[in-house]
């Protein structure tokens, strides 16, 4: 079933149904391919980071409120284990400044995730992060169309 | 920090492979945006990335 996420995405899209369809595909296939508990506190991390409210306001797997109450404070948080805190260190990286991520940051999410399970995380989280961002940009861009 | 290749192989999910695929190629195919705004948003984002493809 669709969120209204995508609902948003498909009214924005218009016509062009096949980039549509094909977004709602990258999407559902990001949260098959990697772990969903921790793509999940990857994508809320990064709508804070960007400050995108509409996907903080939706869970997508069951994570507990210790986590969801500490995602701000990984760095010393007891909540989340070392494989976490290296993807989340990615993350912010990646968000930040994507071509300048150090070597110690990715080789340390190569070394929980393996060589492929690390390309698919870098590609899922390509796919939620654009996501993201294409939601700022075009809510912003829409509210201003419709005042 | 290392500009080389950090994986041995680039093999990935092949299903998640032809999606991305597919929505890149769905994304060039349009045509609201001029071909040299397109070439500058491309080279920009590709510098942004560090991408030498």
């Amino acid at each position: 079933m669709e969120s209204f996420i995508d609902e948003f995405f498909r009214d924005v899209l218009g016509e062009r149904t096949a980039v549509a369809d094909n977004l709602a595909d990258i999407h559902g296939l990001a949260w098959e391919v990697v772990d969903p508990v921790l793509l999940d506190l990857c994508r809320l991390r990064v709508a804070m980071l960007l400050g995108c409210q509409s996907e903080l306001e939706i869970l997508n797997t069951d994570l507990s409120s210790e986590k969801m109450d500490s995602l701000a404070e990984w760095p010393s948080s007891s909540f989340f284990n070392e494989c976490e805190k290296s993807c989340l260190r990615f993350v912010e990286e990646f968000v930040v400044d994507v071509s300048s991520i150090p070597d110690s940051s990715a080789f340390a999410v190569r070394d929980h995730l393996g060589e492929e399970g690390f390309i698919n995380f870098v590609n899922a989280l390509l796919v939620v992060e654009q996501r993201i961002r294409l939601q700022i940009v075009w809510g912003k861009l829409f509210q201003e169309v419709s005042t | 920090m290392t500009r080389s290749q950090r994986v041995a192989s680039s093999n990935f999910d092949i299903r998640f492979r032809e999606a991305l695929s597919l929505w890149q190629e769905e994304v060039v195919r349009l045509g609201l945006v001029d071909p040299v705004t397109t070439e500058m948003v491309r080279l920009r984002c590709a510098e942004h990335h560090d991408c030498h493809t």
